[in-house]
């Protein structure tokens, strides 16, 4: 019933009736303590930087062309002719780098302060899954510059697909849009970037945090210490909120930072008849691309495979290890350092190599 | 937990001073992106266009170069000197003749006439209060040679 | 942390994020948005040319795409069209075109460096036609069905008179199913300075300013000039590449602006050298902070005459009709207002005449004004007592060659021929007539043209040593030996002449030092080289 002497307020209340004071009551919620160690907020750190990616990438996408007779042309004009778009470009460029830098240190955080394992196992796998999209998101995002490294590295990668057992010439197919890279390629990479891979990440982030809430974060007690009750949370708002502001605006300042001194560049334009002497994936590939110039492809392509499930499913197979084996943590531990080291030392050797 | 005033306001002015850099830190990041996004107004580029030898323009006569459009200037030789008019009629787009006995410009889509200065004094460009485009000219007098200034096309 | 400290810290980031992104809106306001080249314009008249032509003879067009021309769309049939009554015309897929593009065909968009260039001598050098150079190629060196040397060697700097080519009936040779009128291959291609035009012009303008770019940088280049002006009779580039000039030149050849659009001002536009367009034909500043425009006119700025047997200044009579006349010093000048009949040697139906023409005297530019303008463009880098000097320097060598070889071979020679000791018609039948072209055209020139433009070893090691070598060692021989050949009466004559001429002072020197100078000399290689 609409009662005309109702006040703005109400008014709007009962055209949109949500119950504001539980947004008081999120406000209010306590946040565990540990979340004041700045490794915890590795994060939120990627989300932000993917919000980041989001908006200059909608950004870039008012004047990016994904046919392969203008793609170059069009990155050029925002790099030359565009007001900040050579600023909008190199933001997007180094947010991804920063992004995939800090998906994998949270990785690491998660796998050494144990926050895999049971019940949080469900969560593990969907992490990984976040990993591998936001790693796709860098190489599809790479193809549509359409430059040298961007067509070569595209061939290089639907091969290795199409190296894959059983699956991998579908895959290559799939990849390519038809049986060699053309133009539909470059048109599947741009869906894929823009239309697919977000609504993939959108769900997997909705369920990722969806289960932090759900199972809380893992709360950490390390030997020594004893707190006071009182410590052991604090308010979100507007403690963490600040907190989070900071890494926010911190993060702000460092990409402008880069994008100043190291602004996105462009290498020369793709040419389906020349390999370049040189042809290296983006750097979050080199331990891979190491790995496939030391075996076969089919070795280094089963191996990766592999590796890859052996992550995905690591907080069964440990558990499965303690059951069986009476692994100690320890080892765990050791692994995972290993496995670390292994990705540092190919990475940093490939990047050393001509 | 009641806080000690003198700390209150420190932290109203230290929360003003941070609402205030990032107003301005943001805004300015925000600015940036709608200049991004309007497209720069560039001034359509025109160019110097070579229209032949003085020498071959009589007085009184007027000659077509086409400019880089494929559109037709016509070009006049008159008492002042050389004019130059672009030939789309200003009423709809239709291309203006040369009539050289009635000494004036004649759109056959409405019946548009023009004066030899190029402006309307008949039909619905007349009524409309409108001309013909006037294109820049340039005469190089020592060497004798006539150039338009003519829309550059962006390739 | 406190939260307090959280928001200072957040406070700080944020300004600090603020002045990167105004560094941010700083960098993106020193963008410059690259100029984008000028296309090249082809207008409808010229795309079927481009069209074809760009399969045909690609880098051609390519050059032509490169060229100012282009930019303004000035293109193929804009130079090449051809008139009706253009004898080497002919209708080519619907246009009627010339393969040969002449100074008047350019000179209708450039009337004022036509003008200029048409009274110029670059204009008269076909006329060399009429000289014993001429004779050398043709009649000495070539045989009477075969003149390779004139057409390969002097005509290709000279220009040759264009020629079409003919049957025995005298009529025009044709070829395909254009009918294209052939060029007989004796006179075309040429691009001789001086080329003999079928349409009645003389000269060439892409001699200097290469087609199809016609790039500014190439004519500005000494290099360019060097293609003609060099060799053993007027080795000016060499002198040139010898001489400061020419070293600073090719030091600093980037600082030289040679590819400016438009004008091209010494004083203004580059410093670093002058090339040979700076003095003889290009802008320069003056001391009041004007420009003197370029001219085309090579001669303007000259006051000596290096060429002939023995040089002499040159004053300069205009007639209201724009034809200029050298006139040497020894000859009288007319004043302004008289009436002279003229000859003007023009082409016509391929042939070189000569016709009289009466006309009036306009002004006369005495040879201290000739000189005065190029001394204006060696006064934007030397001070005018540098350059008064000089000149007196420069002068001085000129009048010694004349003074102790020009003059009195040149008598000697006229002396014999009136003595019937050698004959008019035949201008190389001895030994002393080689001996004599050599020493004036030769290295008398290269004497002459060394102190011209400072350069010493021309002057004097390619100059004056091989002048008085070849005079005193060859000529003068040769002379008594031409006398014998007529009569031992002859040869005692010239033998006594020459005797007569070595006891002037200046040829003392060949009864040999005083004892106190050979004694000198002697201390003075032993000392130096113990030999």
């Amino acid at each position: 019933m609409a009662d005309a002497k109702l006040s703005p307020a109400r008014r709007l209340q009962q055209l949109f009736p949500f119950d504001w004071s539980l947004l008081r009551h999120a406000g209010a919620e306590p946040v565990p303590y540990h979340l004041k160690k700045w490794w915890f907020c590795l994060g939120g750190t990627p989300l932000y930087l993917f919000l980041i990616q989001v908006l200059t990438g909608i950004a870039l996408t008012f004047y990016y062309v994904p046919s392969p007779e203008e793609a170059y042309a069009s990155v050029q004009a925002i790099s030359t002719d565009i007001r900040f778009g050579w600023f909008i470009r190199s933001l997007h460029k180094w947010s991804s780098n920063l992004m995939i830098i800090a998906v994998f240190l949270h990785l690491l955080r998660v796998f050494f302060s144990g926050a895999y394992r049971e019940p949080r196992q469900l969560n593990w796998m969907i992490g990984v899954g976040l990993l591998l999209t936001t790693l796709s998101f860098g190489f599809t995002g790479y193809s549509l510059i359409y430059e040298q490294l961007s067509f070569w590295g595209a061939t290089v990668a639907t091969n290795l697909a199409d190296a894959v057992p059983l699956v991998g010439p579908y895959l290559a197919y799939f990849m390519r849009g038809g049986p060699e890279i053309g133009p539909q390629t470059l048109t599947r990479f741009f869906v894929l970037h823009v239309g697919v891979l977000p609504t993939v990440i959108f769900i997997l982030l909705g369920l990722h945090i969806l289960l932090v809430r759900l199972h809380g974060v893992t709360e950490l007690q390390f030997e020594g210490e004893k707190l006071e009750e009182r410590d052991r949370f604090f308010r979100f708002w507007p403690e963490h909120v600040t907190t989070e502001l900071m890494i926010g605006v911190f993060l702000m300042y460092l990409l402008t930072i880069l994008a100043l001194i190291w602004p996105a560049q462009l290498g020369p334009p793709a040419n389906p008849a020349v390999t370049p002497e040189v042809i290296k994936p983006e750097w979050y590939f080199y331990f891979n691309f190491r790995l496939l110039k030391l075996t076969s492809l089919n070795v280094s392509v089963v191996l990766t495979g592999v590796l890859l499930l052996i992550v995905i499913f690591w907080p069964f197979i440990e558990q499965w290890l303690v059951k069986r084996f009476r692994m100690p943590q320890s080892v765990s531990v050791g692994l995972g350092v290993a496995g670390f080291l292994g990705f540092l030392v190919f990475t940093v050797w490939e990047s050393l190599a001509h | 937990m009641g806080e000690d005033p003198k700390l209150t306001r420190r932290s109203w002015i230290i929360s003003a001073v941070m609402a205030v850099g990032l107003v301005l830190s943001y805004g300015v990041l925000a600015a940036q992106g709608v200049l991004y996004l309007l497209p720069p107004l560039v001034k359509p580029r025109t160019r110097k266009l070579f229209a032949g030898q003085l020498a071959n323009y009589e007085l009184g006569s007027v000659r077509a170069v086409v400019d880089l459009q494929g559109n037709q200037i016509l070009v006049k030789r008159g008492r002042e000197g050389i004019e130059a008019y672009s030939s789309v009629c200003p009423h709809l787009g239709c291309r203006v003749h040369w009539q050289q006995e009635e000494g004036r410009f004649f759109c056959p889509c409405h019946r548009g006439v023009f004066d030899a200065e190029g402006v309307a004094i008949a039909g619905p460009p007349a009524d409309a209060g409108q001309r013909l485009a006037e294109v820049p000219v340039t005469v190089d007098t020592k060497g004798g040679v006539v150039y338009l200034e003519v829309k550059d096309l962006r390739s | 942390m406190s939260l307090n400290t959280k928001r200072m810290i957040v406070a700080a980031l944020s300004f600090l994020f603020l002045a990167a992104l105004l560094v941010v809106a700083y960098q993106e306001s020193q963008r410059f948005r690259v100029e984008e080249k000028l296309d090249p314009v082809v207008t409808a008249a010229n795309s079927g040319c481009v069209d074809c032509h760009r399969k045909d003879s690609p880098a051609l067009v390519m050059e032509w795409e490169d060229s100012r021309h282009a930019k303004f769309g000035v293109g193929c049939v804009d130079c090449h069209q051809a008139a009706a009554e253009d004898a080497d015309g002919w209708m080519h897929e619907g246009a009627r075109v010339a393969a040969l593009v002449t100074p008047l065909d350019c000179a209708r968009c450039h009337a004022r460096e036509y003008e200029e260039f048409s009274r110029s001598h670059h204009a008269k050098a076909g006329l060399i036609i009429n000289s014993l150079d001429n004779v050398l190629a043709v009649k000495v060196a070539g045989m009477p069905d075969n003149n390779a040397d004139a057409i390969n060697g002097c005509w290709q700097c000279h220009g040759s008179i264009v020629k079409l080519k003919r049957d025995e009936q005298g009529e025009v040779v044709r070829t395909g199913k254009e009918h294209r009128p052939v060029l007989d291959a004796d006179t075309w291609p040429n691009s001789g300075m001086g080329r003999l035009n079928l349409d009645g012009s003389m000269g060439s303008c892409h001699a200097c300013h290469s087609r199809h770019t016609f790039d500014a940088k190439i004519s500005r280049s000494p290099e360019n000039c060097g293609k003609c002006h060099m060799g053993p009779d007027h080795p000016q580039i060499e002198v040139y590449n010898e001489s400061k000039h020419g070293i600073a030149f090719y030091a600093s050849r980037d600082a030289m602006a040679l590819d400016k659009d438009g004008e091209w001002v010494l004083g203004r536009d580059y410093s670093a050298a002058p090339t040979c367009a700076s003095c003889h034909i290009s802008a320069y500043m003056t001391p009041q902070g004007a420009t003197v425009a370029n001219t085309h006119d090579v001669g303007e700025r000259i006051s000596w005459t290096l060429r002939p047997a023995i040089s002499k200044k040159q004053n300069l009579v205009v007639y209201d009709d724009g034809y200029k006349e050298d006139y040497m010093d020894s000859r009288p000048l007319p004043a302004v207002g008289d009436s002279i009949d003229t000859e003007e040697k023009y082409v016509e139906s391929e042939q070189l005449l000569a016709k009289t023409v009466r006309r009036r005297v306009s002004r006369i530019v005495p040879w201290q004004d000739r000189r005065a303008a190029m001394k204006g463009a060696c006064l934007n880098c030397h001070n005018d007592h540098y350059v008064d000097n000089f000149y007196e320097q420069f002068d001085g060598l000129v009048d010694l060659y004349n003074d102790k070889f020009g003059i009195p071979s040149t008598q000697m020679m006229n002396d014999l021929l009136a003595d019937g000791v050698l004959d008019r018609n035949a201008p190389f039948e001895h030994h002393v007539q080689w001996v004599y072209w050599e020493l004036w055209h030769h290295e008398g020139r290269r004497a002459r043209h060394g102190a011209s433009m400072m350069g010493p070893d021309y002057t004097h090691w390619h100059g004056m040593y091989e002048v008085s070598k070849h005079y005193y060692t060859e000529f003068l021989p040769a002379v008594i030996d031409a006398a014998a050949e007529k009569s031992s009466a002859m040869k005692q004559k010239y033998e006594r002449r020459v005797a007569e001429l070595l006891t002037r002072d200046e040829h003392l020197w060949v009864k040999g030092l005083s004892p106190k100078e050979a004694e000198e000399l002697r201390k003075a290689y032993m000392k130096r080289y113990n030999q």
